[in-house]
This record gives structure tokens, sequence and C-alpha cells, in this order.
């Protein structure tokens, strides 16, 4: 076992994948020289050169388009977007295109793309570069959606990104990229549409995502104060979703809370409140609980923006109120 | 402010009580210490009286078992937001505009939790749930399998929801109306009610004891003369006193001089007590009840008649107190007046003896050698041996016989 980083994490799954596979590189902007706006690439173009960690122009739909493109042509590319903000100028390729051609082509044209993007609140980014915006593409069929939350998942989950044969949108979070964590000597490929029991608990679970994985797990820490005993769960791929194993723990505990960083309303914390209640209705003692953003634009602001998101004490409001002692 | 009216703990060893029903209704206004609702407890049925002035503004619990400190009504000034005593105190860092609507107190107070109504109610338009208790699903599906009507329960959860540990703390109905077969037209089925429940459990703890009978006879003779002085003596409206009344006190006196019988047992200490106050064993409607006469040994037997007429005419209402009936150091069970020759009473746990009194008959005897007729009576000393031995049973109702067949040794 080593100990990495998660930014060190997702550099090593794209290194050791580079190295054994020709068919992986790599497009983005600042990817090269500058090692990306959150350094996940530094020290790659001085390996593998500037054929395959390549800096693209400003045009997100042309850096998405030209993966789909080689995608289709039997490479393996791996594409930054630099804030998952700007996912919104490659709709038309990732939704249209990325997202399609797999069906209408009856099979014969697979789509292996990986689109790496990161985004989130912390440190003052403001409002147009810090959304969170998965739930958009939960919302298509054809893409697959992953959102890791630690170092080993992160590197895991990147590699079977790389290698599946659909387009994967690959959520990571800016507050995450220092947090140290385990990981096995040798890459074990995570399968998309897996989830992960972070903690076990009998009293209520918490369904998290991304960087709410770590305040639920905090509310946890807390929680065992009050004698509450949660379990947290990270789905960690949100398209195709594990529904069995969310299901089944909330079977287990009776109550359920989701949580994310993204706004609340028309959030993935929906989707997953529905799956869960659809499957363990006759198992649930409370309303599931949703926390999440205020309905809001991010604020730029430091105090502004710690009043919008999420944190532990709201994981842990919410649990208590599940369990009727709020 | 509302006023939360939350279910009373009446007595040591009280956890939680029935409401039977409400005495006022939603919206009327209500006095402090004015009777607002009727509660049943293990020992008995009474009115509870208001703890504040104000309106009846939410019954959230309409009837059914409730836990001791459970909400179960608001008292507030009329139009007054009762949410606020209801609801879960909202976080300070609600997500998302749901709870900051709630926060600000803008959001419309939620609707009262529907009452269970045993009768059909026809439906305002545009509620077609009246009548539904809030559950969760999983209290729902518990209390499916195990047979309870959600009806019985109290809820817990917010705005009075049933959660599931309301319902895995509520027992079963007795008759599970799913498995049991059709009964023949002729078979009444009784539900048993708390006072019921209780004294198949306290009895049947009873019968556990290790007990002994003493059987004796006494001359009534005297007794009866006595009676007679008493009624004949009478002031004018006051209680006539019963022969009853006459043993209730000569045991009274008895016990005082034998507090061995007079006295209680935890299983782990002797509670002797010098002062004998004895139960009084009723046939109330609803069930056998056991009001104590206070002081029995130094009070008057009128004082006694007092007391007595005064505890028979509320056990039968069943407007009974636990203060009434609790604190017995002996009990008398009468049933001469049915005509009973002799029987056995059943300990009255923790007391450690009990008497049972048969009726006064016409019976031959043989005084000085000669046939006679004189009024007798049987009474039957049941005893608690692991507090009691045979003799101090034995001692207690030789003094007593004594006392009957003298009323003055008595005094």
């Amino acid at each position: 076992m080593a100990e990495l980083t998660y930014r060190e994490a997702v550099r090593d799954a794209l290194s050791q994948a580079m190295r054994g596979d020709e068919r992986v590189f790599m497009m983005g902007e600042d990817i090269a020289e500058m090692g990306g706006s959150m350094g996940v690439t530094t020290g790659m173009l001085a390996e593998f050169g500037p054929q395959r960690i390549r800096n693209t122009p400003i045009s997100e739909i042309a850096i998405v388009g030209a993966g789909i493109g080689a995608a289709v042509q039997g490479m393996l590319p791996v594409v930054e977007i630099m804030y998952e903000d700007f996912l919104t100028i490659s709709m038309e390729q990732i939704v249209n295109q990325a997202a399609k051609h797999r069906t209408m082509s009856g099979g014969q044209v697979k789509v292996p793309l990986t689109i790496r993007t990161q985004g989130g609140a912390g440190w003052s980014p403001g409002a147009q570069h810090a959304q969170q915006l998965e739930a958009w593409f939960t919302h298509v069929p054809g893409l697959k959606v992953v959102f890791a939350s630690t170092p080993e998942d992160v590197r895991g989950l990147l590699w079977s990104a790389i290698y599946d044969p659909n387009p994967v949108i690959f959520f990571e979070h800016r507050t995450l990229y220092p947090i140290k964590g385990e990981v096995p000597d040798t890459i074990a490929p995570i399968p998309l549409g897996k989830a992960r029991v972070h903690r076990e608990g009998g009293d209520c679970t918490v369904v998290a995502t991304g960087r709410l994985v770590h305040e639920a797990l905090k509310a946890a820490e807390l929680a065992e104060k009050d004698g509450i005993s949660i379990e947290v769960v990270d789905p960690r791929t949100l398209s195709p979703l594990d529904a069995d194993a969310l299901v089944a723990s909330v079977r287990k505990t009776t109550r359920c809370v989701t949580a994310h960083e993204a706004v609340v309303q028309g959030g993935f914390g929906a989707e997953l409140a529905a799956v869960i209640q659809h499957g363990a209705f006759d198992y649930l003692d409370a309303p599931i609980e949703r926390v999440g953003a205020k309905f809001a634009p991010l604020a730029f602001a430091p105090v502004m923006e710690e009043f919008i998101v999420p944190h532990a004490s709201d994981v842990l409001d919410a649990v208590k109120k599940t369990l009727a002692r709020a | 402010m509302a006023t939360e009216v939350r279910l009373p703990r009446l007595g040591q060893g009280m956890e939680s009580g029935t409401i039977v029903r409400w005495l006022k209704s939603e919206g009327e206004p209500v006095k402090k210490r004015e009777p607002l609702y009727e509660l049943d407890t293990d020992k008995v049925t009474q009115e509870v009286e208001a703890e504040a002035d104000g309106v009846l503004l939410r019954i959230v619990v309409r009837e059914g078992e409730v836990d001791v400190g459970t909400t179960i009504a608001v008292i507030g000034k009329e139009g007054e937001d009762v949410s606020a005593a209801l609801l879960p105190a909202e976080t300070s860092r609600g997500n998302g505009s749901e709870s900051a609507e709630a926060a600000r107190g803008g959001a419309e107070a939620p609707a009262a939790p529907e009452p269970a109504s045993r009768e059909p109610r026809p439906s305002p338009p545009g509620s077609p749930h009246e009548g539904r208790r809030r559950a969760s699903p999983l209290a729902r599906r518990i209390a499916r399998e195990r047979g309870i009507d959600l009806a019985t329960i109290a809820g817990t959860g917010p705005d009075g929801r049933i959660i599931a540990e309301d319902v895995e703390k509520a027992q079963p109905a007795a008759a599970a109306a799913t498995a049991a077969p059709a009964l023949p037209a002729e078979v009444e089925v009784v539900e048993l009610t708390t006072i019921r429940k209780t004294i198949a459990r306290r009895l049947t703890e009873a019968w556990t004891a290790p007990v002994f009978q003493l059987g004796v006879s006494a001359d009534m003779t005297e007794v009866l003369h006595l009676r007679e002085q008493l009624v004949a003596g009478l002031a004018e409206g006051d209680v006539k006193p019963t022969v009853n009344d006459v043993l209730t006190k000569l045991a009274g006196v008895a016990l005082m001089r034998h507090m061995p019988v007079n006295a209680t047992f935890d299983g782990e200490t002797i509670q002797r007590s010098a002062l004998a106050h004895v139960g009084m064993a009723v046939a109330a409607p609803n069930g056998l009840v056991v009001p104590v006469i206070r002081d029995a040994g130094r009070s008057t037997i009128q004082q006694i008649a007092r007391q007595r007429a005064d505890l028979v005419v509320r056990a039968r209402a069943g407007k009974l107190t636990l203060g009434d009936m609790q604190g017995g150091t002996f009990t008398i069970s009468n049933l001469g007046m049915f005509g009973v020759e002799q029987f056995v009473a059943v300990l009255n746990p923790p007391q450690v003896a009990i008497l049972a009194v048969a009726a006064v008959k016409d019976t031959p005897v043989v005084v000085d050698g000669e046939l006679d007729v004189a009024p007798m009576m049987q009474m039957t000393l049941t005893c608690d041996h692991r507090a009691i031995d045979g003799a101090d049973g034995a001692e207690f109702l030789r003094t007593l016989v004594a006392l009957v067949e003298q009323p003055a040794l008595a005094l």
C-alpha cells in the first residue's frame, strides 16, 4: 500500500494507462507545460511528449469534438475540461454526438471517450467556476457519469473509465486534490456502477457524493457522540447507478439522507431519493431528506460561499430530522 | 405561546396511559382545572384536568396508548399557530428554500393529524384521506405484520407521525382479525381493557407466591347489634354504616396489633406498617378495583362508612384516582352480599395477606354443650408464606374473631 493524494492518484492512473497503452492520449487547455490548472498533469509532458499530452485552444466544443473523433477511430482519448462549468460549451458534442453514436450506428460505432473535469466550491472560484453539474449528465442515456471521492476510488474508477467503450464524464472536486489516502501498489480497476460503503451504521444511511462523502463521514463521527449510528455510502458511479446497494443499505437502516454539494433542486439527490423510496418503500421510517446547496449562484465572498454550500452540520441535522430528533 | 399538553405521570411506575376520549373538542375554550380528557392507566380510568386556560387548538393524539411525556394536545390563544409547538425546530443552516421558508414562519401550519375515528365520517371535499393516521411506510408494514391497528398508537414523529419505534412498543390487538376463524353469532368477544389486563397480570404474579389459607368462623351477633345501634343513632343524611364497615374497623384494630400481617413484600424487604390502610375489593363495571380506606384502625366506624361510600360511588363511575388505590397494607374481599358461604381470595400484591369474608348465616352452634343457633360468618385469610408464617396469620385471626364477637375490645 502506498499513500497518494487524490491529485497524484489521478495522475498515476493516467500515466500508467499511457505507459501501457499507445491508444491513450490527453487533450486539454494548459495541460502540457502548466500541468493543468489543478496541477494534475504536472510532469506528464516530459514523460510522454507533446504528441500525447496535447494543449488545445480555448474551445471546449473542439476539445470534446476532437475527442469523439479520436475515440470513434479507435483511440482511448482522455480530454480535460478545465472547469466543469465550461462543459456547457461542449454540450452539443457530449449530448447530441458522443452519447448517441453507439445507438444510432446500431452498435457499430463506439465512443470510448473520457472527459475529465473538476469543479465545486472552496477557495472562492465564484459563480462561473464552481458549479456541480453532474445531475445534467445523468439525464442523458448513452453517457456514463462518475464522481470519485477518495484517492483509491479516483484511480481505480478512472482506469475503468478510460477503457469503457462508452463516453464517461469523470468528475473530480477541487478541494479533494490535496487529500491523502491509501492506495494499493498496483492499480485495481474499480468497475463502474458499483457503490462503496465507507462506513457501516444502523440508524440512517447517508448517500453522499464527491466532497460530501467526507462531510458525511465527519457527521457520522459527530453523530456517534449522540448515540446515532450513520452508514455512509458513496455511489461513485452516478450513471449507471448501483441501486441495489443503496436500497439494501436503506432497508437495513430504514432512514436515508442524500447529500451532494450541488444545488438541492433538481439535483442528483432527487434521483437517489426516488430510486431508494421505490426499492425500500416498506422499510422507510421517515421521508428521505436531501442535503445540498441553497438555490443560489455561488457567491465569491468566502463567508457567503460557506453559507450556500452544505457541510457536515447540515448532514447531521438532516439525519436527526429523519430520526425525529431535530 | 401555546402550551403543550403532555401525558402526565400519575403515579409511580406509570410508563404509559391510554387516552379513552376527549371531553373537549378542538377549538373549544378550556379553563385551567377543567376536565380535559379521560385517561385509562393500568389502575384506573380518570379524568385529567387542563393545565392552562385557553382554546384547545389541537388534539394530537385522539385515543390510544401513549408514553408518559408525549405531547397529546396543544392549548393556546384563539388562532395561534401551533406548528411551533409541534414541529421539530428548523435547523439553523437549512438546506434549500423550503426550510428557509419555514424558519421565517412564513409556512402554513401543517394539517393536523387526522383523528382516528371508529365511526366512518363524511370527508370534506378535497381530503380523501380523512381518518387516515400519519405513519411511516415501515410503521405501517410492522403494524400490518403484527395485526396492530394504527388507530390505537400514538405517533412520536414529526406532526405526530407514527414511526416504527411507536409500533414496536405497542401491543398487538388481542384478537388479530386476520387469522381468527369466524365465531358463531352467540359468542361475544370482549377485548381486554387496560384494567382487565392489569388484573390478569398482577393476579398471575400473585398466583406464583407460596400461599396458605386459614379459615375461621365468627359469631356476628354483636356486630349486627352494634350496626343497628349505629344506624339508629345516625345523624340526618349521614351514610348508613354496613356490616363491612364495622368489619373494616375491627380488622384495622387487629392489624395494628399484628403488624406482621399488616405489611407489604417487594421480594426483597418486608415493610410493616403501624397504621392499617385497608383495601376494599369493589366490583366496578370495568373490573375489580381496590380503593383504600385510610387509617381504618383509628377511624370511627362512621368515618369509615363515609370514606367507603365516596370510594364505592367513584369506583362504580370509573372516577377513582391512582391516589385512591395506593398505599394499602391489607385487603378485605367481601362476597357475603352474594350469599357465598366460604371462599378463598387471591393475594393483592405487594400485600402479604387478604381476608375473604363470606355471608352471615344462621347456623347451629354448640354453646356450653347446648345446641343453639347463631349468625355465623366464615372468614378465610390468605397469606404470603414468603413474608409471614402460619402463626402470624393465626394470631391475627384469633384477635379478629375476638373483636368481632366482643367489639367493645376494639375501643
